[in-house]
């Protein structure tokens, strides 16, 4: 139990520091703006009841408002994707479903299983965000462009990161 | 009250969501208008001490290119120097007034967090209150339109970017000084658009865009940029996209212009409305 609460810590405490430090300052173009935090909520234990998956969404997101300037954009959009784990978990479960006390991991669940369940989750995290963000629906296909284009940085930065969590 | 802890214990988990989402909108609600970016601020304190680390490693970076640039910022000021003096030798005035034909008030300031890829981008400057910044001043970079100043503290202030669809700035075409209302249209940060100049107006590509002044904010004739595009826009109206002069991306050494006489004009203009 404080095992894993430590190591979460870590990995929370890591993401941010990543997010803040270094891809909030990478102004690639107006259109790419990766979001890697979210991998927080991805990796947290699939048994994890509901109210504290929120709160800790809720505290993430809020962090992340805080160092970018933007209260309430990150959070909302973040508490939004830690609801909707549970059903995307549901969504993509494997045939003979999850193991008990088991982290939803590349490692344990395979590539495929965890791209797509990742690609859920940053789609609508980003989904959430951006037109948050431009706050109207009127440069609609513009704003689809940036989810799509900031979604494919996030997951490949999300992907680099578990291969090298599988490879330790 | 059975059935209502019943229904508690049910949609527990909708309820925590609702409760984080309303806390969370009414944050969004409160900072998105021009005003209140004041929340910006406060919440800024906080983080200011690890953004000025990060600014530190990044101005260290790039001594050389701010070296040059501030010198050749310091020739042309020369020049300029040259000029005035010459031709301030032949009026008469006073000598113990200084400030009898001094509009504007310069002070120069660095860039401290900016960004360009958001929606609405704002930056900071590490001046405030204390060093008599207000709200409302011109934040210039070399001669070209930065920003505005909307919020300080005792020694930061925040400044509404150019690339900010809120932020609207009067502007003309220099050749033939026909004015119209110049915004960013939140696509590129390299450019932005010029709207209502008539169509009969002559527009070249490569013209020169410069503020007119008549906001009491900007000193009249900094320059904006040049004209990149135009086409025509409804029936009456060219939309034209200008190339900006600022390269947001570099902002880093920037001049916040007061202007000292702006409470006159404003309260002799309320007169006539």
């Amino acid at each position: 139990m404080i095992n894993s609460i430590l190591r979460f810590g870590l990995i929370f405490i890591l993401l941010i520091l990543m997010q803040v430090l270094l891809l909030n300052n990478i102004q690639f173009s107006g259109y790419i703006n990766p979001y890697v935090y979210i991998m927080f909520i991805l990796l947290l234990p699939i048994e994890i009841p509901s109210w504290l998956l929120l709160l800790l969404s809720f505290a993430t997101g809020l962090i992340i408002d805080f160092f970018s300037g933007s209260p309430g954009m990150h959070t909302s959009a973040t508490v939004l994707a830690g609801f909707v784990r549970p059903y995307i978990l549901r969504i993509v479960s494997p045939k003979d479903g999850y193991e008990s006390g088991s982290d939803p991991s590349m490692m344990i669940y395979g590539f495929r299983w965890f791209f797509l369940y990742a690609l859920l989750m940053v789609l609508v995290h980003h989904t959430t965000l951006f037109y948050l963000e431009i706050f109207r629906f009127a440069d609609f296909f513009r704003t689809i462009l940036r989810v799509l284009l900031s979604t494919m940085f996030s997951m490949t930065f999300i992907l680099l990161i578990e291969f090298y969590r599988r490879g330790k | 009250m059975r059935n209502l802890l019943n229904f508690l214990a049910r949609y527990n988990n909708l309820i925590i969501f609702l409760i984080l989402e309303g806390i969370a909108f009414y944050l969004l609600s409160t900072r998105n208008s021009y005003h209140n970016s004041r929340l910006v601020n406060g919440v800024r304190g906080i983080t200011h001490g690890i953004e000025e680390k990060i600014n530190n490693t990044k101005s260290y970076l790039s001594l050389h290119e701010i070296n040059e640039n501030l010198a050749a910022e310091n020739v042309a000021l020369r020049n300029l120097l040259a000029k005035l003096s010459r031709r301030e030798s032949s009026l008469f005035f006073s000598i113990d007034d200084s400030s009898h034909k001094q509009q504007y008030l310069h002070s120069s300031a660095e860039v401290i967090e900016n960004s360009i890829n958001k929606q609405k981008n704002f930056f900071t400057l590490n001046k405030g209150e204390s060093q008599g910044i207000k709200v409302n001043m011109a934040v210039i970079s070399a001669y070209s339109v930065a920003g505005v100043i909307v919020g300080c503290s005792g020694n930061y202030s925040v400044a509404m970017s150019l690339l900010n669809p809120d932020f609207k700035l009067s502007a003309r075409i220099k050749s033939n000084g026909y004015f119209g209302s110049l915004s960013w249209d939140g696509r590129d940060y390299r450019y932005a658009i010029l709207s209502d100049i008539p169509q009969h107006v002559l527009v070249n590509v490569g013209d020169t865009i410069e503020t007119t002044g008549y906001s009491a904010i900007f000193p009249e004739g900094a320059i904006v940029g040049t004209v990149s595009d135009y086409e025509k826009f409804g029936g009456d109206f060219y939309k034209i996209t200008i190339l900006l002069s600022t390269d947001f991306k570099k902002l880093h050494f920037v001049d916040v212009i007061g202007n000292m006489k702006k409470t006159e004009q404003l309260e002799l203009e309320k007169l006539f409305r």
